[in-house]
């Protein structure tokens, strides 16, 4: 009845309905986050449910993510104060030690495991970050407001930073490991970080000159912020640099160089929700009965470990930054979240190694999808537990 | 239940309390940080007045006993730089004026605090929508009855207060019209406005009993009086002014209540009569609307006058109060102002006519409040 094309249009239609089904049942019968429902409706929706979306819909819904997640972290960016984090120094400090105590406490973890080197490498530094989109919807939906919430923004985006830093890194060492292409590796390497920030600046300083002549805050300039930030994502996708760095690197210049308040409208909210359906669909596709059962028990363990690691850390580091105890705690919880960061790495890991074994797959997918449910669970109860959320 | 004993003070000793805004400097709406900046500040184990307000996103800082502007300046001075290097560190921004221009109340919370809660409870949203910011001029007295007598003098005065102080155009986002909008959050509140006409403490006391019996009050705290006197404190407690956007206003406003009180008090230029609370409300309300430019009925004369005229001919009468007390520098700067028709909210107008938005224009107050 319907072509190829059509299909897809209709799975994802339906994945739509589903998913914020399910979300606003979770949440009106539990008050968990309407994001929590979301992942278990991708949960039900791919293969290990109704099988009804799998990864040969990704390329379609592809651009739509891609434009969602540059705008968040766009927004993201735009919470990071250079500024201030140059007179505050514990702040990045403490964000430099969970991130480095995650991705070292995991990585012994996967040696334990018995997964290889490169693999557990890559596992570690993928689930070193946390998850932006998790962090900003939640904070939307419970309209919370305080020093958690706001020290939380910062801290994702730093750390998301070094994710992605860290795994182009890797990815270079890879190439001059395995290939004896040490310098294709360190100039691609270089080349992405510079080009970057290289775009970062060209999406500041357009940003920056758009606003002085169009009022950026109101919903009809949408197509002008949407467009903008369309065309830096084309040229990421052109170069092959990473997706997440750009934009963020964009929205902290414009932090820094625009010192006036940046006010982006209530599409950027609205997109967010569309950007977590679409994503946790996505994640809830790829994940198999194979890759469960390959993956789960390392996930259990690592999941674990990235949790101890981000409240010791956060929590003795927290009160040097100005947060109290029970605030330090309640942010370590609040990194917990992961999601956007490994599924964007996993792309880029099979796009230049088609040939990786499937074993980071497993245990990232894995712990993905426990997660994007049990995340925003964290979240929330961090935000509650330091009474930033409106109850 | 008695109303507490009145505790002699020295004649004219100040005390300020300013009710200040915290903001986040991202889209500069109210900031839910009250705790952790108080929280930073009493860390630093000195003994500063600092205290939560009713909803999170304000605080309040007070000096101790004052005697003339350089005394209120610097005790304020030391707070704001204290209370500005803590915000820093939890990334927030502080300032003045007499609202936010665009929180709205259903977004507020209550502090948690046993009398807040109690308020929330009684007053409903009403609690919530009292995020104003005001400035509280304590003046001392030594006995009683005389505080009694000066909050009566004063209260003609209460326009020229609120003329001067005004600082809160912006209400939830809009431009009221008016240059004092705080005032209409108070007059929301059933024991606000002005105080009944007692002349003695004796007839107050019995006032006071009279008010518990009926059990709405519990305490002098419940009038939410435009001046009313502070027993405890041994003082007349002007609440009228909103907050100024600079320290310096502020002082400036306090010594300017100093001066007048003295001149009040010594040249007793009028007698206090219930017939001065006539006009009372009219003069308050073309305070609040029209600020300098509002017209002032003379209660003993019924002369109809712009409020400006009348603060000229204020300025002249304390004039050598003033000086005495070494406040005429800063009721110069009271009257420039008031030769060029400007206070704080037609300067709050201002800015906004050139900016992108309110929020930006909450970003110009912590500019100021900083500088």
């Amino acid at each position: 009845m319907f072509d190829p094309i059509h299909a897809v249009f209709v799975r994802i239609a339906f994945s739509f309905l589903v998913a914020a089904l399910v979300g606003e049942t979770v949440h009106h019968y539990s008050q968990f986050p309407r994001i929590a429902g979301y992942a278990l409706a991708g949960v039900v929706l791919g293969p290990l449910g109704l099988g009804w979306v799998d990864t040969a819909d990704l390329p379609s819904m592809g651009p739509f993510v891609g434009l969602a997640v540059a705008l968040l972290l766009f927004e993201l960016g735009t919470h990071i104060h250079v500024r201030w984090l140059i007179q505050h120094p514990w702040v990045v400090v403490s964000s430099l030690l969970e991130s480095f105590a995650t991705f070292v406490a995991t990585y012994l973890v996967t040696r334990v495991l018995g997964i290889e080197t490169e693999t557990g490498l890559v596992i570690a530094v993928m689930i070193m970050g946390s998850s932006p989109v998790i962090a900003m919807q939640t904070i939307t939906e419970n309209r919370a407001r305080g020093r958690v919430s706001q020290r939380l923004l910062v801290l994702s985006g730093l750390n998301i930073a070094y994710s992605v830093l860290g795994f182009q890194l890797i990815m270079a060492w890879y190439q001059g490991a395995f290939h004896s292409q040490w310098l294709l590796g360190i100039g691609r390497f270089m080349m992405l970080v510079m080009g970057s920030l290289g775009l970062g600046v060209v999406l500041a300083l357009s940003f920056k000159g758009l606003r002085s002549r169009f009022d950026l805050s109101v919903e009809h300039s949408a197509p002008l912020v949407l467009g903008l930030l369309l065309f830096i994502e084309s040229l990421v996708l052109l170069f092959k640099w990473p997706v997440l760095l750009a934009p963020l690197i964009g929205g902290g210049l414009v932090k820094c160089w625009d010192q006036r308040p940046i006010l982006l409208p209530r599409y950027v909210a609205t997109l967010g929700s569309l950007l977590a359906i679409m994503l946790f669909v996505m994640a809830g596709s790829r994940l198999t009965w194979h890759y469960l059962w390959l993956g789960a028990g390392s996930a259990a363990l690592l999941l674990l470990v990235r949790v101890l690691a981000k409240l010791l850390c956060v929590g003795a580091l927290g009160p040097i930054t100005g947060l109290d105890l029970r605030q330090s705690l309640a942010l370590g919880v609040s990194l917990i979240p992961l999601a956007e960061v490994p599924m964007v790495e996993l792309n880029d890991l099979h796009r230049f190694y088609p040939q990786a074994d499937g074993v980071a797959d497993a245990v990232v997918l894995c712990l993905v999808m426990v997660m994007v449910v049990l995340g925003p669970l964290a979240l929330q109860w961090g935000l509650r537990f330091v009474r930033e959320c409106r109850e | 239940m008695v109303i507490p004993e009145f505790v002699s003070s020295r004649s004219l000793t100040l005390g300020v309390e300013l009710e200040l805004q915290l903001v986040n400097p991202y889209d500069y709406d109210l900031s839910e940080a009250t705790a952790d900046l108080l929280r930073l500040l009493r860390k630093k184990n000195r003994e500063w007045d600092v205290k939560p307000e009713i909803t999170h996103g304000m605080f309040e800082m007070a000096t101790g006993i004052c005697e003339n502007y350089d005394d209120i300046f610097s005790q304020l001075d030391e707070i704001r730089q204290a209370a500005l290097l803590c915000a820093d560190r939890l990334d927030i921004g502080i300032c003045g004026g007499g609202t936010h221009p665009f929180q709205h109340w259903g977004e507020r919370r209550i502090y948690e605090t046993p009398r807040f809660d109690q308020l929330s409870a009684l007053y409903g949203y009403l609690a919530k929508q009292f995020t104003v910011f005001g400035q509280h001029v304590h003046v001392g007295c030594p006995q009683a009855d005389e505080a009694l007598v000066l909050m009566h003098r004063l209260s003609r005065y209460v326009p020229h207060l609120i003329a001067l102080s005004a600082s809160s155009p912006f209400v939830q986002g809009s431009d009221t019209g008016f240059h004092s909008a705080r005032l209409n959050s108070v007059f929301a509140f059933p024991l606000s406005g002005r105080a009944p006409m007692m002349r003695t403490w004796t007839e107050f006391s019995d006032y006071f009993e009279a008010m518990t019996a009926t059990g709405i009050v519990k305490s002098m705290k419940d009038f939410y009086w435009d001046i009313r006197p502070k027993p405890e404190y041994g003082t007349v407690e002007v609440r009228v002014m909103d907050t100024p956007l600079t320290i310096a206003k502020a002082g400036a406003v306090a010594v300017f209540i100093q001066a007048l009180a003295r001149y009040l008090m010594t040249e007793a230029p009028f007698e206090e009569q219930e017939r001065d609370y006539l006009v009372y409300s009219f003069n308050r309300f073309q305070a609040c609307r029209f600020g300098l430019q509002g017209v002032y009925v003379d209660p003993s004369t019924n002369e109809h006058r712009q409020l400006s005229e009348e603060l000229l001919e204020t300025f002249a009468n304390i004039e050598s109060h003033a000086i005495d007390l070494r406040a005429d520098a800063a009721c110069a700067r009271l009257k420039d102002e008031v030769l060029k028709g400007e206070n704080d909210a037609s300067w709050l107008r201002h800015q906004n006519a050139h900016m992108e938005s309110l929020a930006a224009l909450v970003q110009q107050q912590c500019r100021l409040w900083r500088d």
